[in-house]
């Protein structure tokens, strides 16, 4: 028990320097967030007051919700495509040998290096071709095929894991194959679906490249990139506005994130890293 | 009778034609989308850095590899080339420093670890961009929190202008840099750690092994691999990371703490040199194929 105690002192000693300067750039938007618009430029930390009001102008005042929409669509929709060819795919790859299934690992391995900036050039030639600039969905497209990799590689290890007798067994019983593969493989792979699906996600959230070199009006600006526009080249920038806002954007996510974040751990320990 | 054994025959290898075209259909579209994005755009790059382009992006006359010379002639790129070295080798050199004591005290039993996991995990759920626009506040050289809370403690005396000279901004990019890079590696190294059976530790504890020794024979070996993945992956991302420098100095001053990415996002879309941005990003894309082909190597004779 003391032993304990003293094990808890040592360990968060040790991460304390960590923890502050993790923790600086959310007191910093907090505390931004919440000055009254005249004290932003005075770099005291503790406002005069409290002002929950610079939430509501924000959200007005930089166009925040246009964005946030744009923003869930694009995730969900490369989440869903993600899955949609990743799932069938990495089934392929764990339970049935095909020919090309060495080169075809070679090729998602490339994929999964380039990210999408060594690209930028290339993508925003072929969307412009298509006349696909300032398309969302080309957008969320575009962020699947980068995530395509990550998936089938994740999803692949994981399958590997689940015992084949399982199938084999439903199909004994009478159970067609898709019935088997419905009723009996997929929950039983819901773990990895599910960390699969929480990457995609957070990566089409997050992702800025793209954003800002094929989406080029407001409308189909996504968070990052509308938060962006409001920091870079301009004469006066509205912080308190602009903390108030990656605030807003960063809390869902984080609390979600925390709340699974034990998944991943084992997660990573199960797929990626085999 | 031979009717119904050709009749069985034929359904044979009807399923063996379904057992051999089936898991294709099913890796199909995975392949056909991530060629349409990738294989494309590369070929489009490829036509872009061996011809000349106009100001429009048209391609002109042939040059062969005209565009490379004239890209490791500049002395922008060369700059930005090696600056890019530092840049990974300090990320990730940093990164991997900061995660394993990290993980190790993670992966400890003491009271409010759950609480602590989530802290060291946050940074990876805040996009790159908010992280550095945050930090772009609060570097601000008059109004910045950080220089007022750096004399509040003693530890600087006036303002600072951070990003207005590549000699503070450059180190505070790296220092961002590592800040967001450490949850994913700590996240490895958790999943590797949570491999090594706990047996293993009570059989060396029985032995009278100390906590360094249990250490150096037991956890760091079986750690290895996740050592090396964390460090590939590492070196991908952070080669290929564009936001933080970005959003904090777009490159700026002066172009000096450019690397390659930003460098060649300002000529192709700043400057409109898009047969020079191309062939810049053909280099960092032959470096990224050298680096993994000697991962795999590394991996392979491991294997072996």
């Amino acid at each position: 028990m003391r032993r304990k105690l003293v094990r808890s002192l040592v360990a968060w000693l040790v991460l304390a320097p960590l923890i502050v300067v993790i923790l600086f750039p959310f007191a910093v938007m907090l505390v931004t967030a919440l000055k009254p618009a005249q004290e932003v430029l005075s770099p005291n930390w503790w406002p005069s007051e409290v002002r929950l009001s610079n939430f509501v102008e924000m959200w007005q005042a930089t166009g925040f919700g246009a964005a946030l929409l744009n923003s869930v669509y694009v995730a969900l929709l490369s989440t869903f495509v993600t899955l949609l060819v990743g799932i069938p795919a990495a089934y392929a790859a764990a339970r049935l040998p095909f020919p090309g299934q060495g080169p075809y690992r070679q090729f998602l391995l490339v994929t999964q290096m380039l990210s999408p900036i060594v690209l930028v050039i290339g993508l925003f030639r072929v969307a412009a071709g298509f006349g696909l600039l300032d398309s969302v969905s080309a957008v969320g497209l575009i962020y699947a095929a980068f995530n395509t990799a990550f998936a089938v590689w994740m999803l692949q290890s994981y399958f590997a894991t689940i015992p084949k007798d399982l199938e084999e067994a439903a199909w004994i019983e009478g159970a067609g194959w898709f019935r088997a593969l419905t009723s009996v493989f997929l929950p039983l792979a819901t773990p990895a679906m599910t960390v699969t699906a929480i990457f995609t996600f957070i990566n089409a959230w997050n992702e800025f490249v793209i954003a800002l070199t094929l989406l080029r009006s407001q409308g189909s600006y996504t968070l990052p990139i509308q938060i962006f526009s409001l920091v870079a080249g301009r004469y006066t920038v509205e912080w308190h506005h602009i903390m108030a806002a990656t605030l807003l954007a960063t809390l869902p996510v984080a609390v979600v994130f925390a709340w699974l974040q034990r998944y991943l751990v084992r997660g990573l320990a199960l797929g990626a890293v085999k | 009778m031979a009717a119904a054994a050709e009749r069985i025959a034929s359904r044979a290898t009807a399923g063996r034609r379904a057992r051999a075209v089936a898991p294709l259909a099913l890796v199909l579209p995975s392949f056909l989308l991530a060629a349409f994005v990738v294989l494309w755009p590369l070929w489009d790059l490829t036509q872009l850095a061996t011809h000349s382009v106009s100001r429009f992006g048209q391609l002109r006359g042939f040059v062969g590899l005209d565009t490379f010379l004239d890209v490791f002639a500049d002395a922008d790129f060369r700059a930005a080339l090696l600056r890019t070295g530092v840049w990974t080798v300090g990320v990730v050199g940093g990164t991997l420093l900061v995660s394993l004591p990290v993980a190790l005290v993670l992966n400890e039993d003491f009271y409010g670890r759950g609480l602590a996991r989530v802290i060291v995990m946050l940074p990876w759920a805040v996009s790159l961009t908010m992280t550095a626009v945050v930090w772009r506040w609060a570097l601000n050289g008059e109004s910045g929190l950080l220089n007022s809370a750096l004399q509040a403690a003693g530890l600087i005396d006036g303002n600072v202008v951070w990003l207005a000279s590549a000699a503070t901004a450059f180190p505070i990019q790296i220092v961002i840099g590592i800040l967001v890079s450490i949850p994913f590696t700590v996240t490895v190294f958790l999943g590797g750690l949570a491999s090594v059976p706990d047996d293993l530790y009570e059989a060396a504890a029985l032995e009278g092994a100390g906590a360094w020794q249990r250490f150096t024979t037991i956890t760091w070996p079986l750690l290895r691999p996740f050592v090396t993945i964390a460090t590939v992956l590492n070196v991908i991302y952070v080669f290929n990371s564009f936001p933080i420098i970005w959003v904090l100095t777009q490159g700026g001053p002066a172009n000096s703490t450019d690397i390659l990415v930003t460098h060649l996002y300002k000529l192709a879309f700043r400057v409109g040199r898009m047969g020079e941005a191309a062939a810049v990003s053909l280099v960092m894309f032959a470096i990224l194929l050298a680096f993994t082909a000697l991962y795999v190597r590394m991996v392979l004779r491991r294997e072996a």
